[in-house]
């Protein structure tokens, strides 16, 4: 967001992330918003907001995979998975501290996601993705037959602490959430721009040409996929500390179908995409559950609680339209709204 | 040994189910490459409406057949047209995300159609077993995969002598060609999805069969995806055999590995295979191998 007549004089500013002072004022001022956001907000707000962050992140992760890397995962739920059982096993069975699970969980989903992503070394597109829908159901299945995990009755990790302060309720895990997703996104927005980010790119838009111009197709992909898996292994571990029950019944297929909806509905490729595709299917999750009673009332076939399968109708439908109107997702639209205001008041 | 025999039979009847269900993958691939998800949708569809006309309505057999076929055909040939014509031109991956997209909405109706019943289809086959030196063998179930080996017959010989199948393997081989060559390859595509309807109520059927119809049926859907994977999408052949190996694998796997492991291969089977042939053989065990160049 730039207004007109403001150039960048080197390159450096080029790449720059925060160009000019107006976006600094911008940007302290909404985080102090959101940081003051519980004093004022409403329990059902913050919540929501937790989900959205914890959504953020395993987006992003999915956005780097898919977006950026270009290989289709329908696994991120079962990377998500891991890391929720990790962070679980980790601080129940072996008392270690939320704060050194948070990050090993993520580099556990990252190794599991390193075995995940290895069949992308042979294949790609759709075979790459039935391969992420087997390795889903396979790591599922793992996770229900080890003794560890709880099996089907799943496990009950505690809220996290820090210094006899518990972060118990949705208020306290805040921060917590949103200031991990803050880092996770400065992250994600950073390795667009670095050499690894560039060699991602490449692979996504011809890997065969890529590989003659020196990317290590290999050690790149892994990279990705495992750097992606790091991402849904932290917001699975957030995610067990802040409802503190885990089971398999919160990472199906549906779920990852999901996240690469929220990804296609938001634009691949592009980091505030994922703010939007996560947004838009969430507020429409919202608005279905909102309206379902009302409907379930108005036309009686449809049943007592009609809320669940008319949440998947509303996002099949929505995901079609996007795909056959809008296949650059949200992103596009913000990037037309960007270069118009650029040019404004000028027509070209 | 016997145990063996019938746990292979068992394995080899389920099998046919999951042929029967790639059969439909392999119709839609083979001459739009479009690699179809929404197909378990199609099938527990095509189950869901053979049991509104026999179920609900008490139509006899025969007759409750042909408007479930007409169905699940328009279905097809409704998705075809809404979802997947806009889509002509655009990256393959784009229609295949479009038809989980279809996949998600159509089980949005499902479930809510169903408000987590489980339907059964009344009993319009023979019932009691075929023993044979101690094997017994449903007569329901092998009248089902007497008919899936029928119908891969059928649509192999429709494939290979008619003007249609010609056509549809033109468009196979390449779209602007085949137009050349005075195809209308829309109009293929929409009989292509016809074909793979009336297919997929076939499988519907067969599967209602032997088991309920409850809200997790059309993920039947992916384990005929994983066969036609693994088959080799562009091989109707492949998608016999594999589907008819991997009912084995799975049955007799479970018979033999579940009390080691504390159950569950049956669900797990599958995917393993999936993955074992995508790293030996990514085209799959009988598909064709593509070169790539830049």
């Amino acid at each position: 967001m730039r207004p007109c007549g403001v150039f960048d004089k080197s390159y450096a500013l080029d790449i720059a992330i925060i160009r000019t002072w107006q976006h600094w004022a911008i940007l302290i001022s909404a985080l102090l918003v959101l940081y003051l956001f519980p004093l004022f907000g409403s329990y059902y707000l913050v919540s929501f907001i937790n989900l959205l962050s914890i959504s953020i992140i395993v987006v992003l992760g999915l956005q780097i995979v898919s977006g950026l890397c270009g290989q289709i995962s329908f696994g991120q739920a079962a990377f998500m998975a891991v890391g929720a059982y990790t962070s679980s096993i980790l601080t129940i069975r072996y008392g270690v501290s939320f704060w050194l699970a948070l990050p090993l969980s993520g580099i556990m989903a990252g190794a599991v996601g390193i075995i995940g992503g290895a069949p992308s070394l042979r294949i790609k597109g759709m075979y790459l993705a039935m391969a992420t829908i087997a390795i889903h159901f396979v790591v599922i299945w793992l996770i229900l037959h080890m003794q560890i995990t709880g099996s089907f009755k799943g496990l009950y990790p505690m809220p996290p602490t820090i210094g006899g302060f518990e972060f118990d309720s949705d208020e306290r895990m805040f921060y917590i959430i949103v200031t991990v997703m803050i880092i996770m996104t400065y992250g994600a927005r950073n390795l667009m721009r670095s050499k690894v980010g560039r060699a991602f790119v490449a692979i996504r838009d011809n890997d065969l040409a890529g590989e003659v111009m020196g990317v290590n197709l290999y050690y790149n992909k892994l990279l990705a996929f495992f750097i992606s898996c790091f991402y849904a292994g932290v917001a699975g571990s957030l995610w067990a500390h802040l409802i503190t029950v885990v089971n398999t019944e919160q990472f199906t297929l549906l779920h990852a179908l999901e996240y690469v909806g929220m990804l296609i509905i938001g634009g691949m490729g592009s980091i505030p995409g994922v703010f939007f595709g996560v947004l838009f299917i969430r507020i429409l999750n919202e608005l279905v559950m909102f309206a379902s009673p009302a409907l379930a009332k108005a036309v009686p076939w449809l049943g007592s609680s009609p809320a669940a399968s008319l949440g998947l109708i509303a996002f099949g439908l929505a995901m079609a339209v996007f795909l056959v109107f809008e296949p650059r997702g949200l992103a596009h639209r913000w990037e037309i709204f960007k270069s118009s205001y650029r040019l404004y008041p000028f027509a070209h | 040994m016997i145990e063996f025999l019938q746990h292979s039979i068992t394995g080899l009847m389920i099998g046919s189910l999951y042929a029967l269900v790639a059969a439909g993958i392999v119709l839609v691939y083979k001459s739009t490459h479009v690699v179809s998800l929404a197909h378990g949708q199609l099938v527990a569809f095509g189950a869901l409406f053979f049991w509104l006309f026999l179920g609900g309505l008490g139509l006899p057999f025969w007759v409750g057949l042909i408007p479930a076929f007409i169905l699940t055909a328009l279905l097809g040939l409704a998705i075809e047209r809404v979802a997947l014509r806009p889509l002509i031109g655009q990256p393959l991956l784009a229609a295949f995300l479009m038809t989980f997209a279809i996949f998600i909405s159509l089980e949005g109706v499902f479930v809510l159609y169903l408000k987590g019943e489980t339907r059964t289809l009344p009993h319009f086959l023979p019932e009691g077993n075929l023993v044979l030196s101690g094997i017994s063998v449903p007569i329901n179930q092998l009248i089902g995969f007497c008919v899936a080996l029928l119908l891969f017959g059928l649509v192999s010989l429709i494939f290979k002598y008619t003007k249609l199948g010609l056509g549809m393997r033109a468009t196979a081989e390449d779209h602007r060609l085949a137009q050349s060559a005075g195809i209308v390859v829309k109009n293929i595509f929409s009989y292509i999805w016809i074909l793979s309807g009336v297919v997929a109520a076939i499988a519907g059927i067969a599967t209602a069969n032997v088991m309920d119809i409850y809200y997790m049926l059309p993920y039947i859907g992916i384990n005929g995806l994983i066969v036609a994977i693994c088959g080799g999408l562009d091989s109707l052949i492949g998608a016999l055999i594999v589907g008819l190996l991997l009912g084995l694998v799975e049955n007799v796997g479970a018979a033999y590995l579940d009390p080691l492991v504390g159950g569950g291969i049956k669900d797990v089977a599958g995917y393993a295979v999936l993955l074992l042939v995508l790293l030996i053989r990514p085209y799959g065990l009988f598909g064709l191998v593509k070169i790539e160049r830049i």
